[in-house]
Order: C-alpha cells, then structure tokens, then sequence
C-alpha cells in the first residue's frame, strides 16, 4: 500500500517535471534547440467559440527554448493554458528544456483558441505555428479528433 | 452525533480523492474506511457510503425552476460541476458521457438524467448552457443560479469548487470540478465517483449498471 503510493506520488513528479518545463532545464553548453512536435490533435469543439489542442514539443538539442506564442489562421486568439486542480491559468511564456519536452495533454496544459472564425470538425485539420525566442516558427497541421479522442486509446 | 462525525470523515475521505483526481499526487492516507473496490482497472470509486443528493433547486436551460431531488427521484442519475468556458476537461466529461449513453437502450437512455450544473453562472446563463449542451445531448439537463447554493452542494459531495474570478490580464477563470458523482435508482444515493481520467470506454462499460442501480 505505502509503496505503491509512493510510486504514484514519484510518477506525478516526473510528469510534472516532463510538464511543467524548468526541471533540469540550463546546463546548455552553448548548443541550440533542436525542436519538433508530435501528439498534436484539437478535439472537435462543442461550440464555435472556443477549442483546446493537444501537442508535444521535444527538444533534442543542448540548449533550451521558449515557447513564446501560437498563431493560427482558424482563430482570431491562440493562447497558452496550465491547468492545475480544476483551475486553468494562462501562461506567457513556457520553457523546452534542452533535451526534454513540453507537453500540452488533456488534464495539464492546452492551447486555447478562441474568436474562431469556423468551427473545426472532426477529419478537417487546423494549420498552427509555433513561435519560439530562439528558434525559428514552426507550423504544424493539427488533426481535429471526435470530442472524446484521447492519446491512449486512439478513439 | 455519530452520524455527524462519520459525514464528516467521509468528506475528508472525499476530499483527498479529488486531490488525487488532478495529479497533484502525495495523499498517502488512503480512505481505507470509506472506500472499496478501487482498483487501477476500475473507473469508478465506490463509497460504502454513498452521498445523499443535493437538496438543490436551480434554473434549467429553459428557465424553469428545477428541483434536483425531486426531478430525478428513482433515476439514475449522474452529476458534474464545469462551466462552459471551459475548452478541456468539461466539454471532454460530458461528451464521454454523452458517447457512453448512445450505447444503451432507448428505454435506459430516457431514464437516465445527466445533470450539468455550472459553477461560474455569471456567464452560464440558461440560454448559453442550453445551446452548449445541446452540441453534446440535447437531453443533458443544464443548472444555472446562485454561486453559493452550488457550492453548497458540491461540496456536499466532496467536491470543491470556487467563484469565477479575474486574472491579471483581466480574463476570467472559472473552476471545475474534478469529478463525475453517479446516483443510484434504487437508493437516490451517490455511490460511485468517476475521476477526470475516466474515458467513453469506461462510462460505456459502467453506465448499464448504474442505470440498475448496481455496482460495476
């Protein structure tokens, strides 16, 4: 019993360390980041004001980076959200560490797109950059997913 | 008096799952007294003593008076705390619940009642829950009304939530709840709590008990 509550309180930690960014970040020699991003999906909506998306960004350089926004042609506003305890806080900016991720998933963090200008469905796919202090955009296309996808299970 | 005390320990019991619900892992102490049955596999949390229904009456999306208790007396009945603002959590509860639903049969499916109460009814009026509600199940029944009465009554379930409030850039932020409350036909009681990790496949493999009143 003790044990495995200490598995799970240590498996929590190193989520949200892989999360929250910062963890372990620095110790860049004077590399570069070196980005790329996976696991990104947007949950089709339930109205036409509002959507979250999902995504991954690793970092396999030597240095870290910043996210510093998102943009993208289907919204009028992209910004970036934690959530913490039912509570969602929006954040300026987030860290890469060097050779670690930034992770938006379902119960942590999501972009948050608001002032849409359609409503995305599922099977279309929404064109999304990110903007980086270091490094220079990168532009993904996001498949939108039925509105119960999880990573999981695949549906 | 006894009773008293035991309410109490279970919503400390409670009060330390939701804890757990959003990962903010530690809660070593365990409610072995309150809880049973939970394994890693199995969505639901069972009380061994279910929560008594909110005596709670609110605004529908229509704008009717609507009495929690007496309106889903002898139906099972599932209860969630979000705001429509909300891009993640509330929209994905829901609709899990929603895809889980069409999974049972006509007759089980018009018992059922799936109540949605806000928790930031400044913004979530009657009109603006019904039309979000009806992108999920136009059956969902949608609460709006006084802040303090739904906080009242989450909490009675062992459920936090908070008033809506400004952030720095002037935004507004809204609370959720972190858990789906099921209640049984049989006994109107809450029995089993439903964690933010639940998916379709889950309330799709439980729904058809809870719609019998009995424990998946």
């Amino acid at each position: 019993m003790r044990r495995a509550a200490t598995a799970a309180a240590v498996t929590a930690a190193a989520l949200a360390c892989a999360t929250l960014a910062g963890c372990g970040t620095s110790g860049s020699g004077g590399g570069r980041a070196e980005l790329s991003v996976s696991a990104a999906y947007m949950p089709q909506p339930v109205s036409d004001t509002m959507a979250a998306g999902f995504l991954t960004i690793t970092n396999k350089g030597d240095a870290r980076d910043e996210l510093t926004s998102v943009t993208s042609d289907a919204a009028g506003d992209v910004t970036l959200h934690e959530t913490a305890g039912g509570t969602m806080k929006q954040a300026e900016r987030l860290t890469v560490p060097a050779h670690g991720r930034l992770v938006f998933r379902s119960g942590g963090g999501h972009l948050m797109f608001e002032g849409l200008k359609r409503r995305p469905r599922q099977g279309q796919t929404v064109a999304v950059t990110l903007h980086f202090a270091a490094s220079g955009p990168v532009t993904v296309e996001v498949p939108v997913r039925s509105a119960t996808y999880t990573p999981t299970t695949g549906h | 008096m006894r009773k008293k005390t035991f309410a109490a320990a279970l919503l400390v019991a409670a009060a330390s799952i939701t804890l757990s619900a959003c990962g903010s892992g530690e809660s070593g102490s365990s409610p072995v007294s309150v809880v049973s049955g939970n394994t890693s596999k199995e969505a639901a949390t069972v009380l061994d003593q279910p929560f008594a229904k909110p005596d709670l009456v609110l605004t529908d999306t229509h704008g009717r008076k609507f009495d929690l208790r007496k309106e889903t007396a002898g139906r099972p009945t599932l209860i969630y705390f979000g705001y429509t603002h909300c891009p993640d959590e509330c929209p994905l509860t829901m609709s899990n619940i929603a895809v889980a639903k069409k999974a049972l049969p006509q007759a089980e499916r018009d018992k059922l009642r799936v109540v949605f109460v806000t928790t930031d009814p400044q913004r979530d009026t009657p009109a603006e829950l019904g039309k979000w509600l009806d992108g999920i199940d136009p059956q969902f029944i949608g609460l709006t009304g006084d802040f303090a009465a739904i906080q009242k009554a989450a909490r009675s379930v062992g459920i936090s939530v908070e008033p809506t409030t400004k952030d720095r850039n002037g935004k507004l932020v809204s609370v959720h709840g972190t858990q789906v409350v099921a209640f049984s036909p049989k006994t109107d009681g809450g029995y089993l709590l439903y964690g933010e990790e639940t998916t379709a496949d889950d309330y799709t493999r439980d729904l058809p008990k809870i719609v019998k009143g009995e424990t998946p």
